[in-house]
């Protein structure tokens, strides 16, 4: 009796936990929710309906020995596997995306240390061997009269050496230094913890842009005087970035001239 | 030449010769010495290094916080049972410490099984920070875990022997323990959290300088030391509390008597009541930790939450939802056990509080972000309002019923958790957000801190009321210990399996917060580990570590506990066994 009687909530209790999510996910729709909120707000209705079972759930029998190690193995396994689904359905990211990145970030740093140094005499000699092989390969194909071509020279691949425009060197460390995060540059990122940077090259000259990176208290943005008093820009630049680094920044805020975009007027700090 | 000078001459070269040798063969010892190469760094099987290190941390940290955890509980049970000279509290303090003695030795061995795996993985990095923290590593830390040990040992076996008058000296033991352990917490804090906030730079000097003539109490007390240390603490007593709460949900499993099985419940019912008491407190030791980390560099707050890390907090919000859910529902099978519990009733003023309270403080809180005081004011009308109005002639007979109020109280929990877990775009980073996965800029608010803290502030005062509740439930009522629902000890086991699982992913989270770095800005990791790793793959280690110690902790309760618990004697005159009859 007791059992039917559960039964009969447990329908009734899901039935209305359909009808709740199938309202808000209604409303939701109507507010513009896009599907992934829509299906989120649904699944919350039946966990409400979820918790409203539990709590009229008649008492569970006593388990004993080892049905109870048995039951209590079980539930492990489905905690368990709950958590990992859980985490694995959310969104995930791509670390290939990050490693990249990285290998940026940290290049210039790691070939002055012996790791780094010790990789690029490895480099060197794969290098090395690669045209000694393709030499080789060219003296024995003498014999049927082939015309010798000499390998192409390498380029300078030192770690030093120019790899292309400093201004899209310095759009790079635009993204590497993750600026976006609290600048805003062509309407994408920030969270206005500091200025939009769209008109900041008619504002500031290079040398007062290298200035703020190196020593972020030495100029502050006109209306961001909490932000400025509360060192949000990181002081951290002049440590982690090489000169040449700051430069191709430097050089790439230079070229930001857009006047339609009301960028805040630099302030001079003592 | 004369003969002496002949004699000396020959000796003379002799000796010459023989330094010679002895140079060259020296020389050629030194040389082949130093041509023995540094063994390279050990690459972990199967998981790779970076993975090896994770599994002995977490599980040291796991043992670590248990054994500093348990002590607190046990000296407040302790001190209980001497004040109210009630035995059930001593006996519950003594079994903890029990358990706590077992896993200490655990303890132990990951944290020397740490040292290792970390020295063969990383020995660059770990002789680096072992040399610059080299005092607390090789003097203090060991010589506060040698006092610890001895305190121990004293604390539990002089447990039958100091009792009665004597029984304030035990518990005066039981608080030097505490003392000790809260220390050297404290203390191995330091280069943890200095790996996650080195000292920033002074004036001119870049962070390399600074930290190349900085003192070791400038390493120790780095911007998020002592958040950590206020957060690992709370923690460790939640976490004494849910172990206390799994413990007695084995023993309550596998008694025989119903004197054990009302024991048991009471025990359970305290556990989760200290777990819960401190849990209450922990989402603001966190918010504050995460505080400083954003206060001491900008660029993490969105590495934390809007880009690689923030589906790891969207994980943390859906596992504490849960883990507040479990223990409000273990209030409502408490209360089903209590005898009388029908005529118990609440103003019926705090029921629409919990409703508009998310929507109230949600508001406040936007237009006085914390730490302004303003918003404290609106907190504390809404608190007290329901108990001012509940006494107004005319308005005392608006009460609701206890069952009715919690029902209610899980409705709003369901909300709060459905806000807590609100992300601003369904997305692993905000690179990615689009319109097909972001909120809709009018709901925007509903991913912001305000929303957020509102929504956390909902689930403490709902879990409050309850508590408030059961109180006022068991003066009027009585209680049936040993009648729990039997589904009670499953929750209690939920509690203390996801309290562990939770520590597992912030631990992983705070380590992550370094990005690429050994520390931060500081210290670079080189190797191709070096990356965030995804949360799928981080909650893999994080259950695997998690079961790891829940088996060796089960056996250990089982050993200690089950294993000792007196057997009933029958009498030899008697076939049949004694709690038969």
């Amino acid at each position: 009796m007791a059992n039917q009687s559960f039964a009969k909530s447990v329908m009734k209790k899901t039935a209305l936990g359909i009808i709740v999510g199938v309202l808000v996910v209604v409303g939701a729709q109507l507010t513009h929710f896009p599907f992934v909120f829509q299906f989120m707000f649904f699944l919350y209705a039946m966990l409400g309906a979820l918790v409203f079972i539990l709590l009229d759930a008649p008492a569970m029998k006593r388990l004993e020995g080892f049905k109870a190690v048995g039951f209590l193995v079980v539930f492990y396994l489905l905690l368990s596997g709950l958590y990992i689904a859980g985490a694995s359905i959310l969104p995930q990211f791509d670390p290939e995306d990050e490693k990249g990145k990285i290998d940026k970030v940290l290049k210039l740093r790691r070939a002055q240390t012996e790791l780094g140094k010790a990789d690029e005499l490895i480099a060197r000699a794969k290098e090395l061997d690669e045209r000694a092989q393709a030499i080789s390969k060219q003296l024995s194909s003498l014999g049927a009269g082939a015309q010798m071509e000499m390998p192409e020279q390498p380029s300078a691949t030192g770690v030093g050496a120019a790899t292309g425009d400093v201004i899209a060197q310095g759009k790079e460390q635009w993204e590497l230094q993750e600026c976006y995060n609290c600048h805003k540059l062509y309407g994408q990122g920030g969270k206005k913890r500091g200025p939009e940077m769209d008109n900041i090259g008619n504002l500031m000259t290079p040398e007062q842009l290298k200035e703020k990176i190196i020593d972020p208290k030495s100029w502050k943005a006109e209306g961001f005087d909490k932000d400025f008093k509360k060192g949000k820009m990181p002081d951290k630049y002049k440590d982690l970035m090489f000169p040449q680094e700051i430069d191709a920044l430097v050089a790439f805020l230079a070229t930001l001239k857009d006047p339609s975009v009301d960028t805040p007027k630099p302030i001079k700090m003592n | 030449m004369n003969e002496k000078e002949g004699g000396r001459g020959p000796l003379k070269t002799l000796n010459r010769s023989l330094w010679m040798v002895l140079a060259v063969c020296l020389s050629g010892v030194a040389a082949a010495f130093g041509q023995v190469p540094d063994a390279p760094p050990v690459d972990f099987p199967y998981a790779g290094n970076r993975t090896g290190v994770w599994v002995v941390a977490q599980l040291h940290i796991l043992f670590a916080a248990f054994i500093l955890g348990a002590p607190i509980f046990a000296v407040v049970a302790e001190w209980l049972g001497y004040k109210n000279n009630d035995p059930k509290y001593d006996r519950l303090a003594k079994e903890v410490i029990k358990v706590t003695v077992i896993l200490y030795s655990m303890t132990a061995l990951t944290g020397g099984l740490f040292i290792f795996v970390l020295l063969g993985t990383y020995p660059d990095f770990s002789t680096w920070l072992i040399k610059h923290f080299f005092l607390v590593f090789a003097v203090i830390y060991p010589l506060l875990f040698i006092l610890e040990t001895i305190v121990l040992y004293a604390y539990f076996y002089s447990w039958d022997s100091m009792k009665g008058a004597r029984k304030g000296r035990h518990i005066a033991l039981g608080i030097l323990l505490n003392i000790v352990g809260t220390v050297t917490l404290f203390v191995i804090d330091g280069p943890t959290s200095f790996m996650n906030t080195p000292a920033k730079a002074a004036g001119d000097l870049s962070l390399v300088e600074f930290i190349q003539t900085a003192s070791l109490w400038d390493k120790i007390a780095n911007f998020s030391w002592m958040p950590l240390n206020l957060h690992r603490l709370v923690g460790n007593v939640t976490f004494g509390g849910f172990i206390a709460g799994l413990i007695a949900a084995y023993m309550y499993m596998g008694s025989k008597t119903d004197e054990e099985r009302s024991y048991y419940d009471w025990m359970g019912f305290v556990g989760n009541m200290i777990g819960v008491g401190a849990l209450l407190l922990l989402p603001f030791m966190g918010y504050l930790l995460a505080y400083e980390l954003c206060d001491y560099d900008a660029s993490i707050c969105p590495y934390m939450m809007a880009d690689q890390l923030s589906m790891f907090f969207e994980m943390q919000g859906a596992m504490v939802g849960l883990i507040f859910l479990a223990s409000n529902y273990y209030i409502w099978l408490s209360l089903k056990r209590i005898q009388g519990v029908e005529q118990v009733r609440i103003s019926g003023f705090v029921a629409v509080v919990v409703l508009l309270m998310p929507a109230i403080m949600g508001y406040t809180w936007k237009l006085f972000p914390p730490p302004e005081w303003q918003s404290l004011i609106v907190l504390g009308i809404l608190v007290v309002l329901p108990v001012l109005l509940g006494k107004v002639p005319g308005l005392r007979n608006f009460t609701v019923s206890a069952f009715t109020m919690i029902k209610i109280g899980f409705l709003m929990i369901v909300v709060a958790d459905a806000i807590w877990m609100t992300p601003h775009g369904f997305v692993a980073t905000q690179g990615l957000a689009t319109e097909e996965n972001e909120l809709p800029s009018w709901a925007s608010e509903l991913a912001l801190m305000p929303a957020k803290n509102a929504a956390a502030f909902t689930l403490v005062f709902l879990t409050v009321v309850n508590y408030i509740l059961y109180n006022r439930a068991i003066k009027r009522g009585t209680i049936m210990w040993g009648k729990i629902d039997f589904a009670s000890q499953f929750v209690l086991i939920f509690l203390a399996f996801s309290a562990i699982w939770t520590m597992g992913l912030m631990g992983a989270v705070r380590s992550l917060t370094r990005k690429y770095y050994h520390v931060y800005n500081l210290v670079p990791d080189f190797t191709s580990e070096a990356y965030t790793p995804t949360l799928a793959y981080s909650s893999w280690v994080i259950t695997g570590v998690t079961i790891v110690f829940y088996a060796i902790v089960s056996f250990a309760i089982l050993v200690t506990l089950k294993a000792g618990s007196p057997k009933p004697v029958a009498s030899p005159a008697s076939p049949v066994p004694a709690e038969a009859k």
